[in-house]
């Protein structure tokens, strides 16, 4: 079963290097999602089914849904339908389509086969609670800590309200609207989007 | 988990318990002041609870925490040192642009991953505090985000540490792959009962020293280092020459005297070419510096190699060598942070020598506070730094470590060159005057002045009376040898 770790690592490597090097974030996002399907079939061929499906749920499931809801969300206007039929040309979704078979393919290779590490009984949900909630409570409630970390710096650097803005946009208020393009490095990404596509 | 263990943890919850009371406060929308006094009082009930459950020490939370001597000295001194900065942070974040709330909130996490890597003795506490402690860094690094240092800084601290996790993760599943067993014990008797070094062992040691160096900014991986010290806000600065390597240092002696690290030939090779690289790299790259920032950077570095030196030997000595080490180290960067803190304007930090000439003329206590900090860290003698140096220098000679207490001495001398040149610079004549801007509450400016001055009593009366401070540390570190020998 080492041949499908290895296909499924190299779809995993290829998806991640797409996801940073993709334009739009839709885009990136379709394959970030390819991504976590491919480390959960990682997962599975590796003999762990349960943390396979905890991953297609957890990552592939909610916190993509999640992110795609604010992607979409960030623009609403009149541009937004044109936008929208933009995003889904065929050659957008074909290259996420393609990686995804090669993952569906080697499941169902792991699944018809049978007699792999795939098949072995899934571990206890009791069991996970148990050691998670008993002997490991406290890395528990230090992951909560984290997670804390985590949303209030990206709350922090992501706010868009500036009472003080830096000297560079002082001056450029100043001068006139003559370069504040130029200038005016701070603007919101919905209106990136719109700008963006002004241009297409 | 019974009362007894919870009791040893009190310390550690009141000091997660302090970001969740900022949280409530920001939510209640209190004033900046408010937010400084009530964050200083909590970190000052983390040290009253810490003297409270002295009784109850070697305790092991099993099977991740275990409380002992060694982690009560190496808290302390981190919450020492978050008190400290807590209080040069208001002065500094009160005339800048941006928001100071949120900043108490990321820098009590960061504690709190400190202090756990402090008392970790598994594998998976030891993830947890570092990625609490970085996360942490990386929204702290960037916290002025209009900023294009601090930006830039942040961005390359995110990039390195993530990559600097991946390697430790990868080392740590090696060595589980390798042993079965992630605690530290666990590990160490499996090691024993093998008999040799395997060689998935010995690469997974590898991998995690990557990490490791990486933390504490030793020489093949210190890129970052000047970077992110020159972009972060200077208490932040602060925050990472301390507290971080502080947490990190700790870790890494638990699990040396755990698994007997200092008894493979491998890793202390490794371990003295990094030290070696480290005093030679950091004493020569600091030379040529003209933004303080960098030079305290550099000069860093190459103190973190001094500190492995103590590390070396891997017995007793060694380690309470470098305890004392890196108190004396801790308190003179916290001063000669103070003092850039204090000089820095509304703009710009107060990062160019150039804003340093006659600094002794305009303000004499600032200058002689600087100079006594920049005399401590080129270890001269009647300041802590001399007496952190002799003791890591008399841990190498015992164990006869010719080649990096050699190479410790010459490389001193090296740093003691541009140390003196910037204390010469504070005793220029100068002609420029420097508007004054301060109209902040005398309160603050008085305590800052007043921790300013703590500092410096300690620098001079741990170089004067070392031994209150060692008796002190080997007192605790008793506490900690009990449970081992159980």
């Amino acid at each position: 079963m080492s041949l499908l770790f290895y296909i499924s690592s190299v779809v995993a490597i290829v998806a991640t290097l797409l996801v940073i090097t993709c334009h739009r974030p839709i885009h990136a996002l379709l394959y970030l999602v390819v991504s976590f399907l491919a480390v959960s079939m990682i997962f599975l061929s590796l003999g762990a089914p349960f943390v396979a499906v905890l991953e297609v749920i957890l990552y592939a499931g909610a916190i993509i849904v999640l992110l795609i809801f604010v992607v979409m969300m960030l623009n609403l206007g009149q541009e937004a339908a044109l936008q929208e039929k933009q995003w889904l040309q065929p050659k957008v979704w074909v290259g996420p389509s393609i990686l995804v078979a090669v993952l569906l393919l080697e499941m169902s290779i792991l699944l018809l086969r049978g007699e792999s590490a795939a098949i072995q009984p899934a571990v206890d949900m009791k069991r996970i609670s148990l050691v998670l909630f008993k002997e490991y409570v406290i890395a528990v409630e230090l992951v909560g800590f984290l997670l804390m970390a985590g949303i209030v710096g990206a709350a922090h650097i992501g706010k868009h309200k500036k009472k003080h803005p830096h000297r560079f946009l002082q001056n450029g208020k100043e001068n006139g609207h003559a370069d504040n393009n130029e200038n005016n490095k701070e603007v919101k990404p919905g209106e990136l989007l719109k700008e963006e596509m002004i241009h297409n | 988990m019974d009362s007894l263990q919870l009791q040893a943890l009190l310390p550690f919850i009141v000091l997660a318990s302090a970001s969740v009371v900022i949280i409530l406060l920001i939510a209640a929308r209190q004033s900046h002041t408010v937010i400084q006094i009530t964050g200083f009082l909590m970190m000052c009930l983390v040290v009253l609870a810490m003297w409270y459950v002295r009784d109850v020490l070697p305790r092991a939370i099993m099977p991740l925490l275990v409380v002992d001597g060694m982690a009560a000295v190496f808290t302390g001194l981190i919450v020492f040192c978050v008190l400290i900065i807590g209080l040069f942070s208001f002065i500094y974040f009160e005339e800048r642009e941006e928001n100071p709330k949120e900043y108490y909130i990321l820098i009590f996490l960061g504690t709190l991953g400190a202090a756990v890597l402090t008392i970790s003795r598994h594998f998976i506490s030891v993830f947890i505090g570092l990625e609490l402690l970085s996360i942490s860094l990386y929204a702290l690094i960037a916290y002025l985000r209009n900023r294009n240092n601090a930006v830039e800084a942040g961005m390359k601290y995110l990039v390195l540490a993530a990559m600097s996790s991946a390697f430790l993760l990868f080392g740590m599943a090696l060595i589980y792959m390798d042993t079965g067993s992630m605690d530290f014990d666990g590990i160490a008797k499996q090691l024993q009962t093998q008999g040799h070094s395997p060689a998935l062992f010995v690469t997974g040691i590898g991998l995690m020293m990557v990490a490791v160096c990486f933390k504490l900014a030793l020489v093949p991986f210190h890129l970052w280092a000047a970077d992110v010290y020159q972009g972060a806000p200077v208490p932040v600065t602060n925050f990472i020459a301390t507290v971080s390597k502080i947490g990190v240092f700790a870790v890494l002696v638990r699990f040396a005297q755990a698994v007997q690290l200092q008894s493979y030939h491998f890793a202390v090779i490794i371990i003295s070419f990094v030290a070696i690289v480290s005093m030679v790299g950091g004493n020569l790259l600091a030379i040529k510096q003209q933004n303080i920032k960098r030079l305290l950077a550099y000069s860093s570095i190459a103190h973190l190699g001094y500190l492995l030196v103590a590390f070396l030997p891997g017995n007793a000595a060694g380690i309470e060598a470098g305890m004392f080490y890196l108190f004396a180290y801790s308190i003179t960067l916290l001063a000669a942070f103070g003092i850039v803190t204090m000089l820095s304007g509304r703009q710009a930090d107060a990062d160019q020598l150039e804003a340093y000439r006659g600094l002794y003329w305009r303000n004499p206590l600032m200058g002689a506070i600087l100079t006594v900090a920049l005399l401590s860290l080129a270890g001269i003698p009647l300041t802590a730094g001399f007496i952190g140096k002799f003791a890591v220098l008399n841990a190498g000679v015992q164990q006869q470590l010719w080649l990096p207490v050699i190479v410790l001495v010459i490389t001193s001398v090296i740093g003691l060159y541009y140390y003196l040149r910037i204390i010469s610079t504070l005793f220029a004549e100068t002609q420029v005057i420097f508007p004054k801007e301060k109209s902040l509450h005398p309160l603050f400016v008085a305590g800052t002045y007043g921790a300013l001055l703590v500092l410096l009593i300690l620098l001079l009366g741990a170089g004067i009376f070392p031994s209150a401070v060692i008796d002190g540390i080997k007192n605790f570190l008793c506490q900690g040898f009990r449970i081992i020998n159980f």
